[in-house]
């Protein structure tokens, strides 16, 4: 079986049991702060990079502005906790819902028009939210960010170093990705599918296709929200820069490289692409560079990304949506 | 009540007039053939049909529902399917998704039981399976052994199978067949002719769109001709057979434009 079908089951524990073990001891072997951090940061990455496939790789929408979800769902978290007291767990699928309704009110205009707009709304959604971060002082403390975000409290106890957080996203991440293989697999999941391969065939076989793309891009939205509050709570500071336009590129490049439509390419394409600058100092500081490198590589020699489906960059979906029509101007015939 | 009522539908694209006040009607468990040479506005039918393109004139009833306004998707829900005439398959999906797929309108597993998955998920998933299989059986050895193939990896021929299999899993009382054989050699056309006398014996009425006059001959019940979006013949095939008109339209091409 190919690596881009692989979805964990009870029948096949043998894969994933053994590498959920391993994860688990990983931290009591490697005793280091900074080595836990970056695992953390993969973490986070992975939930984003998974939700990003939900309609850039399985529904094959063109979203560009993932970061700005996430960004919705940090300070979410960000001005629930500091100004309501609100605990992580209350601010964590706050901002999920938060994150998730704006998505809706991107989606509902947007998602009748040809694919080209999404990409176009979602870039311009992007600046917009980074404008009024910037400047809704009131609200966000402009470019000052919002600091002393309270850590998670386990049982009454506040999380202090990185191996709490560490157990609770990878707690996370085993619960989100359950969820979406869930999803995906589903009949939801396959009106996902027949969208991106033939809109048109998809509403032939009584798909109400507009309906299921808002719900795609709500899924989407709502997990990088999750992931958001995640990131303010150990961060413990949100600042509007972090959710930029480099952000989404960011996650679209490990979205690419570790193939879209798949359960695995997203995993792998977050934990590579983080770990990997940190590698050395050198790569770290050309972040941007490395990232552009891998990306062009991946493109050009392996296009469906490390475990993609083979053929989707190419696909109606995916890229080349953005100059293609996806609607009733096409022919039908 | 006839199944399908075609009345006066008239499109136009800009200034072309792709469909004239055409008129006609199916009747329940009827195979209906429709003919005319390149250009007459067929697959312009089919699309109004199955609510693609909208009619600047004229109704479209079927079972009394009027079909022109409503969208591609409720069409399919009254149970009006339809294939392509250029085949419309999901590539990167197997053959069983595609029957899956074909079973959307009898699955009611949304995103929240897709997510907390209650046991009649699972029942109906393997009820979809069991008629998608039963569907497949329809082509004999064609797509059954090919099950978790891609779509993209079939045969030209095995592609139109499919998407006449897909179609044909929603258990349509009326499905818009363009060209089913299109592009096919003599001996899988004759497959296609043997299928379409199977999905009659399901009770699924048929439109029928075909060049190919042995097929049209073949299974159809009466032939509805179309020329330069009118209609300009219907009747029984030996009747279509030996009408002037309909000889002097399909000879008229053929010999002018060559
Ligand atoms: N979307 C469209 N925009 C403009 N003109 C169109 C469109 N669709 C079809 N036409 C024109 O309408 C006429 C009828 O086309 P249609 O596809 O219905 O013919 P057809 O009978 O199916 O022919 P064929 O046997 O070649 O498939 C043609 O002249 C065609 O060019
Ligand atoms: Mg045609």
């Amino acid at each position: 079986m190919p690596v881009y079908e692989f979805v964990p089951r009870r029948e096949n524990w043998y894969v994933w049991l053994p590498l959920l073990a391993a994860l688990v001891i990983f931290p009591l072997l490697v005793r280091s702060e900074y080595i836990l951090s970056i695992a953390v940061y993969a973490g986070i990455y992975i939930i984003l990079t998974s939700s990003l496939n939900i309609t850039n790789g399985y529904t094959g929408l063109f979203s560009f502005g993932h970061a700005a979800f996430y960004g919705i769902g940090a300070y979410t978290a960000a001005i629930l906790a500091t100004r309501l007291g609100l605990s992580f767990w209350l601010t964590l699928p706050l901002a999920g819902v938060v994150a998730g309704l704006f998505g809706a009110a991107i989606a509902l205009p947007t998602l009748r028009l040809t694919g080209i707009f999404l990409a176009l709304v979602t870039i311009g959604f992007q600046e917009i939210t980074f404008l009024v971060t910037l400047n809704w002082i009131g609200l966000t403390r402009g470019p000052m960010g919002i600091p002393a975000i309270p850590p998670p409290a386990i049982g009454g106890v506040a999380l202090s170093g990185n191996l709490g957080y560490y157990y609770l996203i990878l707690a996370l991440d085993v619960i989100v990705l359950g969820l979406l293989s869930r999803i995906v697999t589903s009949r939801v999941g396959r009106a996902f599918m027949a969208i991106r391969e033939d809109e048109l065939a998809a509403q032939s076989a009584g798909i109400p296709t507009f309906r299921v793309k808002v719900l795609s891009f709500v899924i989407a939205t709502f997990f990088a929200g999750i992931a958001g509050a995640f990131f303010a709570h150990h961060a413990r500071f949100v600042s509007a820069d972090s959710f930029r336009l480099d952000e989404t590129f960011a996650i679209l490049t490990m979205l690419i490289v570790g193939g879209m439509g798949s359960l695995v390419g997203p995993v792998l394409g977050a934990v590579l692409l983080v770990v990997l600058p940190e590698a050395s100092r050198f790569l770290a500081e050309y972040r941007g560079v490395v990232y552009g490198l891998i990306l062009i590589g991946v493109i050009l020699f392996r296009p469906e990304g490390l475990a993609g489906v083979p053929g989707i960059i190419q696909a109606r979906g995916a890229l080349s949506r953005v100059d293609e029509s996806s609607g009733a101007g096409e022919p039908v015939g | 009540m006839s199944l399908l009522e075609i009345q006066s539908v008239s499109v136009s694209f800009g200034g072309l007039m792709a469909l004239k006040r055409v008129s006609f009607a199916l009747e329940e468990g009827e195979i209906v053939g429709l003919i005319g040479p390149n250009g007459a506005g067929k697959t312009t039918l089919f699309n109004c049909l199955s609510a693609f393109q909208p009619v600047s004139e004229g109704h479209l009833r079927y079972s009394g529902v009027a079909l022109e306004t409503l969208s591609p998707h409720q069409v399919a829900a009254l149970g009006v399917a339809r294939t392509f005439q250029t085949s419309r398959i999901f590539r990167r999906m197997t053959v069983l998704e595609h029957l899956l797929v074909g079973r959307h309108l009898h699955q009611r597993t949304d995103l929240w039981a897709a997510i907390a998955r209650p046991a009649w998920v699972a029942r109906e998933e393997a009820e979809a399976r069991e008629c998608g299989l039963r569907t497949l059986a329809l082509f004999e050895d064609r797509l059954l052994p090919r099950l978790h193939d891609f779509a993209e990896t079939l045969s030209y021929a095995n592609r139109r199978r499919l998407e006449i299999a897909r179609a044909l899993a929603s258990e349509p009382r009326l499905l818009l067949l363009d060209e089913p054989t299109a592009g096919m050699n003599p001996h899988e056309s004759a497959g296609i002719v043997q299928l379409i006398k199977k999905i009659r014996h399901l009770g699924i009425s048929i439109l029928l769109i075909e060049h190919d006059m042995k097929v049209i001959m073949g299974v159809s019940d009466r032939i509805v001709v179309l020329d330069h979006g009118e209609k300009i013949a219907e009747g029984l095939p030996e009747e279509i057979r030996r009408n002037e008109e309909v000889l002097r339209a399909y000879m008229g091409r053929r010999y002018g434009r060559a």
